[in-house]
C-alpha cells in the first residue's frame, strides 16, 4: 500500500476516540496518583513532578537512545503490540523506580551529592533540613536532571540518530550513545541548574554551586534555564514529527545523520527555543505588564521563563496529539504547505489545551485552585502525565489499537 | 477561564503570528490614578504573629496529608501546635482622631481568648465597641479559624473578606459550623474548627474590582483595601491587602500572608496611586515561610531595596532567615523586642537577632 493509500485510510474519527480515551486514563492516573484530595497526593508539587519527567526520560531512553524494540523483537517472537506494550511499559515504570529512589536517592544522593537525597539532606542537619522540603529539594535537582537529559536525547535523535556508530553493531551504538549523551546532560546540567539547587539551601552552598550566572535575566532561579530547554525542545520535536526531520534532514549522508547535520540542529532549535522566550515574554507583557526583580506570581521573572517552558509543553502535547491521533494532518503534496499548516494547527491546539488548563473544568478534573501563577501548580505535570500516555502507546504499543496490520 | 480573557489570548496569537515587534503595543496607556486621601499615622499593635510554634510539625502535617496543594479542610491539625494571626490596627486621622480596627482572628481560639484577655485590650475594646471593623486577610486557617473567639465577643460585627470564599469557610462563618478530618493513623474524625457564634453583621465580599469599580474599598480617608485573587496553597484563593497613605510620609501596606507577593503591593500602588511615595509594610511577607531558602528569595532583597522601602516590618511567614539575610543586605527591616518570651508559648525558630516584630510587639508609620 502507498504512503497515500495509508493516508486516505486513516480513520480520524476512531483517532479522535482513542484521544477522549487517552484523556480518561490519565484522569484516572491524576486521580490515583496526583490529586491532592484522593489517593496517593503525590503532587506536592515537585515530588509528582519528579516521579513524572523521570517516567518520561525512561521511555524516551529506552525507545530513542536504547532502542529496546530491537532487543525485544530479538528476545520475544510474538508480534502482539500488546504484550510488547504491556511488558515495556512495566519496564518503564520499573526503570523510573529504580533512576529515582535507587540510583539518585539510594546511590548518587548518599554515597555523593547530597542534594539527590531526602535522607542525605535531612541527615545534614541545620535550617529547613525537614522531610517535606527536603523531598521537594531533592525532587527538583532531579527533574531539573531529566530535564537536561530529554532535551539532549531528543536532540540526538533528531539531530544525530546513530552517528558516529552507525557501521557498528547494536550493542556499541545504544551504549555510546547511551555514554556520550548523559556526558552532555552533565554539562547541562552543571551549567544551568546545578547553582539554583546549591542556593536551595541556607546558608547556600556556595562553595559548591556559583552564584547564579544568569543574573541579567531578571532572576537568579534556574527556571530561566528550564524555559529555555522546553522552548528549544518544542522546535526539537516539530522538526522531528510535524516537519518529518526536515530542514535537518538535507545535512544526512547517505541516511545517517553527520557532525554538521548535529551542530546545525541543535543550535538552529536553541537560538529558536531563545527566540520562543522573548515572544512569549513579551506577549505575557501584554496582559501582565513587565516583571520585575523579585516580582511575585505573575510579576516575577522566575514565573514567566517557567510559563515560556509551560506553554511549550502544551504546543508539544499537542505535536503529539495531531501525529498519533490525526495522522500528522494535512498530508499534502507540497513539504513546505503540510509543515506550516502542521505547526499553525499546532500552536493552536496548544493554546487551546493552555486555555483548557486554566478554565474551571480543571478544577473538576484536577482539583485546581483557579488561577495563574500559583507558586505551587505546575502545569507540565499534568502535560507530561498526558504526553507519557501518548508515548507508551506509540513506542511500546505500536499505536494499537489505532495502527493495525 | 472568563471571556475576557481567552478573548485576549486569541489576541496575543495573533499578535505571535504576526511576527512583528511593531505589532506589540509599548507601554500602557496611563491609568487613571486614584486619591485614597491621608493619615496622620498608623499604629500597629502584633498581637500574635505565631500561626503555628513548632514548623516541623505542621510541616509533617501538610505532609502527610497529600502536600501543599490539599485543601486545609481535610488535614486533621495538630491542635497544641495551633496559634494565630491578628493585628490591632490604629489610625490617627489628619483630625487628630483615633479609628481603630482589626486584621484577622488567629487560629486556636483558647491561644485567642489568651491574646484577647490577658496580652492585650482587644477583649475590652470590643467589649467598648471601640474597633469599627475586620479585615479578613484571607481564608487561610491560621488567620481565620479562631473567629469564634471573636464572634462570641461580638457577632454582628463589620467584616471585609475575600469574595473567594469555599462553601466550609461560609459555613464557620454563619451556620455554627463543626469541621473535622479524618485521621488516617486513628481512622477517627477530628475536630479541626468551629463557631457556635453565627456572624451577623454587615459583611463585604471583596474582589479586584473593588467599590465603583475603582479596584479598592476606602474603608476610611486614607485607609484603602484591595483584594488581589491570586490562588494560594492548600485550596485558598484571594487575599486582601491594607494601604494606608500617611501624609508627607507615604504608602504602607498591612498583609495578613502578603501572598500576591510585597514588590507586586508596591508596584500596584505606585501604578494606581495618585502621589505614590513608597513607605513601609507590615505584616507576614510568606517568603522563606518554613526557613528555608531559593533564589528568588535573593531576588526579593534586591527587589525590595530597589523599591526604595523605608521601614519594613515583619513577622510571621516571612522567614527569619529571610529577614536577617535582608537586614545584613541593607534593608531598613524594624527590630522587635523579646517580649514574645513573656507569651505562655513562642515559636521555635525565634531567633536573637530580633528581626521579627513578635507578639507584644508595636510599630509606628
Amino acid at each position: 500500500m502507498t504512503e497515500e493509500g495509508e493516508h486516505l485510510k486513516f480513520n480520524y474519527f476512531f483517532g479522535l476516540v482513542n484521544l477522549v480515551v487517552v484523556f480518561l486514563i490519565v484522569w484516572f492516573l491524576w486521580y490515583v496518583f496526583m490529586n491532592p484530595n484522593t489517593v496517593m497526593k503525590l503532587y506536592t508539587p515537585m515530588y509528582g513532578f519528579a516521579l513524572v519527567v523521570v517516567f518520561v526520560s525512561s521511555i524516551i531512553l529506552m525507545s530513542k537512545v536504547l532502542d529496546v524494540s530491537i532487543l525485544y523483537h530479538r528476545a520475544v517472537e510474538s508480534e502482539n503490540p500488546v504484550t510488547k506494550g504491556i511488558i515495556l511499559t512495566i519496564i518503564a515504570f520499573g526503570l523510573m523506580l529504580i533512576l529515582n529512589y535507587i540510583v539518585f536517592w539510594g546511590f548518587l544522593g548518599k554515597l555523593g551529592i547530597a542534594y539527590f537525597s531526602p535522607g542525605s539532606i535531612v541527615a545534614a542537619g541545620g535550617t529547613g533540613a525537614e522531610p517535606l522540603m527536603a523531598r521537594e529539594n531533592a525532587s527538583i535537582a532531579i527533574l531539573y536532571y531529566f530535564t537536561a537529559f530529554l532535551w539532549i536525547a531528543l536532540f540526538w535523535s533528531v539531530g544525530l540518530g546513530r552517528w558516529p556508530w552507525q557501521n557498528s553493531g547494536y550493542g556499541i551504538q545504544v551504549w555510546s550513545r547511551f555514554f556520550v549523551i548523559i556526558f552532555f546532560v552533565n554539562i547541562v546540567y552543571v551549567i544551568l541548574f546545578h547553582p539554583h539547587v546549591c542556593y536551595l539551601f541556607y546558608p547556600a552552598q556556595d562553595k559548591a554551586g556559583v552564584a547564579a550566572w544568569w543574573e541579567f535575566s531578571g532572576t537568579t532561579s534556574a527556571f530561566f534555564g528550564l524555559g529555555l530547554a522546553l522552548c528549544s525542545l518544542f522546535w526539537i520535536i516539530a522538526s522531528d514529527l510535524l516537519w518529518e526531520g526536515y530542514p535537518w534532514k538535507n545535512m544526512e549522508k547517505d541516511g545517517e545523520g553527520t557532525f554538521l547535520k548535529g551542530v546545525v540542529a541543535f543550535f538552529a532549535t536553541l537560538v529558536l527555543g531563545i527566540i520562543t522566550v522573548y515572544i512569549l515574554t513579551r506577549i505575557m507583557n501584554v496582559f501582565w505588564d513587565e516583571a520585575f526583580m523579585g516580582g511575585q506570581y505573575t510579576d516575577g521573572p522566575d514565573f514567566r521563563y517557567i510559563h515560556t517552558g509551560e506553554i511549550c509543553g502544551f504546543f508539544i502535547l499537542a505535536i503529539f496529539i495531531l501525529k498519533h491521533y490525526f495522522n500528522n494532518f494535512p498530508n499534502l503534496a507540497s513539504i513546505w504547505a503540510r509543515t506550516v499548516i502542521r505547526t499553525v494547527i499546532a500552536i493552536a491546539g496548544g493554546l487551546l489545551i493552555y486555555l483548557f488548563y486554566y478554565s474551571p473544568a480543571t478544577t473538576f478534573f484536577l482539583a485546581k485552585v483557579p488561577g495563574v501563577a500559583q507558586p505551587d501548580d505546575k502545569p507540565l505535570v499534568w502535560a507530561l502525565l498526558f504526553l507519557s500516555i501518548i508515548l507508551v502507546q506509540s513506542e511500546f504499543f505500536d499505536g494499537w489499537p489505532l495502527k493495525r496490520k | 477561564m472568563k471571556r475576557r480573557t481567552f478573548l485576549k489570548s486569541m489576541a496575543a496569537t495573533g499578535v505571535a503570528a504576526s511576527m512583528t515587534g511593531a505589532m506589540i503595543p509599548k507601554e500602557a496607556a496611563a491609568r487613571k490614578k486614584l486619591d485614597i486621601g491621608e493619615i496622620k499615622g498608623l499604629k500597629i499593635d502584633v498581637l500574635t504573629e505565631t500561626s503555628w510554634f513548632n514548623n516541623d510539625v505542621f510541616k509533617k502535617n501538610i505532609m502527610d496529608y497529600g502536600g501543599a496543594n490539599t485543601n486545609q479542610y481535610t488535614i486533621p491539625w495538630q491542635w497544641d501546635n495551633a496559634g494565630g494571626y491578628a493585628v490591632l490596627i490604629t489610625v490617627t486621622t489628619l483630625e487628630g482622631n483615633e479609628r481603630k480596627f482589626m486584621m484577622d482572628f488567629g487560629w486556636n481560639n483558647d491561644w485567642m481568648d489568651y491574646i484577647y484577655e490577658e496580652k492585650s485590650e482587644v477583649a475590652s475594646l470590643i467589649e467598648k465597641d471601640a474597633i469599627e471593623f475586620w479585615v479578613l486577610s484571607h481564608w487561610h486557617l491560621d488567620h481565620y479559624w479562631g473567629v469564634e473567639s471573636t464572634l462570641k465577643r461580638k457577632q454582628d460585627l463589620t467584616l471585609y473578606a475575600p469574595k473567594t470564599y469555599y462553601p466550609e469557610d461560609m459555613a464557620l462563618l454563619k451556620d455554627k459550623a463543626h469541621h473535622t478530618a479524618k485521621n488516617k493513623e486513628t481512622g477517627q474524625m477530628d475536630h479541626i474548627c468551629k463557631n457556635d457564634y453565627p456572624h451577623k453583621g454587615k459583611l463585604v465580599l471583596c474582589d479586584p474590582k473593588g467599590e465603583n469599580k475603582e479596584g479598592i474599598y476606602r474603608v476610611m480617608p486614607g485607609v484603602a483595601i484591595r483584594n488581589f485573587d491570586v490562588p494560594i496553597l492548600l485550596r485558598v484563593r484571594g487575599e486582601n491587602v491594607l494601604y494606608f497613605n500617611v501624609k508627607d510620609k507615604g504608602i504602607v501596606t498591612v498583609t495578613g500572608c502578603c501572598h500576591p507577593g510585597i514588590l507586586s503591593l508596591f508596584s500596584y500602588a505606585r501604578k494606581n496611586f495618585k502621589d505614590y511615595k513608597p513607605y513601609g509594610c507590615y505584616g507576614g511577607l510568606h517568603i522563606s515561610l518554613f526557613e528555608t531558602w531559593d533564589p528568588k528569595f535573593d531576588d526579593i532583597i534586591k527587589g525590595v531595596k530597589s523599591f526604595k522601602i523605608q521601614k519594613l516590618g515583619c513577622n510571621h511567614c516571612t522567614g527569619w532567615i529571610w529577614a536577617e539575610k535582608a537586614a545584613e543586605s541593607g534593608v531598613p527591616v524594624v527590630k522587635g523586642t523579646d517580649k514574645y518570651k513573656s507569651y505562655k508559648k513562642y515559636s521555635t525558630v525565634a531567633k536573637t537577632s530580633n528581626v521579627f516584630l513578635t507578639n507584644g510587639d508595636t510599630v509606628t508609620f
